[in-house]
């Protein structure tokens, strides 16, 4: 793999530091619930009317970041993520989502051979132009055919 | 859930771990079964076509368990200001999860008590997420 070169190219480069239009998005109260059931979260804070969802609502609201980064390699798999809480989600409220691709690179070697990294964030903003949260997610691109053979998986 | 307040907190307590059972089924319903998702979430084949060795483990539904593992632990005070974590080794669903943590640091800032968490999920004895969660906490004054 080391004569590996880059699948990178300019028009993929082109695309980072790029930030979408707003996209208007809902917090919904099925999500929370169902997302709630799901883990087990028994947090009376965040029980069907309270008007608050719980922060790993995230999870579901979205926002136009999925297909920003464009896809090199055939599969995905998400492999860093990281999300910041300006205050808590209000159940119903609507947000404004802007994202952005932070970064894309190659990788040689680790479990996935050749592979490709690509960073993408979002921040969610209230109405009032207020931050409310942010995502930063780090996506490998791999070929299956890549991935060694180290038997843990 | 009782509340923990930042006085009582030291860097190095444990937190006593918690074990989880992925399925598929919850795979499907985190993300909600008329949304899509990754086929790998709900097919052991689709799974091991990706070198996964079967049905994958959401990363999202880990980072989720995780973070309430956390605001469970700092209470109903308690408020988780950021989550950050690595996926290390993919997750197979059916398999049992370990969640554990350990204070790493905490500070006060801005008025604010914070307290840093590292994080971790254990399958098969190795770990697969390692993170961290800062949470602000209530002071007894």
């Amino acid at each position: 793999m080391a004569d590996q070169q880059s699948l990178i190219t300019d028009e993929h480069r082109a695309l980072v530091g790029k930030k979408s239009d707003p996209v208007r998005v809902t917090v919904k109260a099925e999500d929370a619930s169902r997302m709630r059931d799901v883990i087990g979260d028994s947090d009376a804070r965040y029980v069907d009317g309270t008007g608050i969802a719980p922060p790993y609502t995230l999870a579901a609201i979205g926002g136009g970041r999925a297909g920003m980064a464009p896809m090199i390699l055939p599969n995905a798999i998400l492999t860093q993520q990281e999300w910041r809480f300006s205050r808590p989600f209000k159940i119903g409220e609507e947000l404004d989502a802007v994202s952005q691709v932070i970064d894309i690179r190659d990788r040689l070697g680790g479990r996935y051979g050749y592979s490709i990294l690509a960073m993408t964030s979002t921040d969610y903003y209230d109405l009032a132009g207020e931050h409310v949260a942010a995502v930063l997610m780090t996506v490998t691109q791999f070929d299956p055919k890549g991935i060694q053979e180290r038997g843990d998986s | 859930m009782s509340q923990r307040y930042y006085e009582d907190v030291n860097v190095d307590d444990e937190i006593e771990p918690v074990e989880k059972l992925p399925t598929t089924d919850m795979a499907i319903d985190f993300f909600g079964r008329d949304n899509p998702t990754n086929p790998a979430f709900a097919d052991a084949e689709a799974g091991k076509r990706m070198g996964i060795g079967g049905a994958l483990v959401p990363g999202l539904l880990k980072l989720s368990w995780l973070c309430q593992y956390t605001s469970d632990w700092a209470g109903p005070e308690g408020k988780v200001r950021s989550v950050r974590a690595a996926y290390r080794r993919p997750d197979v669903a059916d398999r049992p999860l370990l969640l554990s943590g350990r204070v790493v640091e905490k500070r006060q800032e801005d008025g604010k008590n914070l307290v840093e968490v590292e994080v971790v999920t254990i399958a098969d004895g190795q770990p697969s997420v390692r993170g961290n969660i800062q949470v602000e906490l209530p002071g007894r004054s």
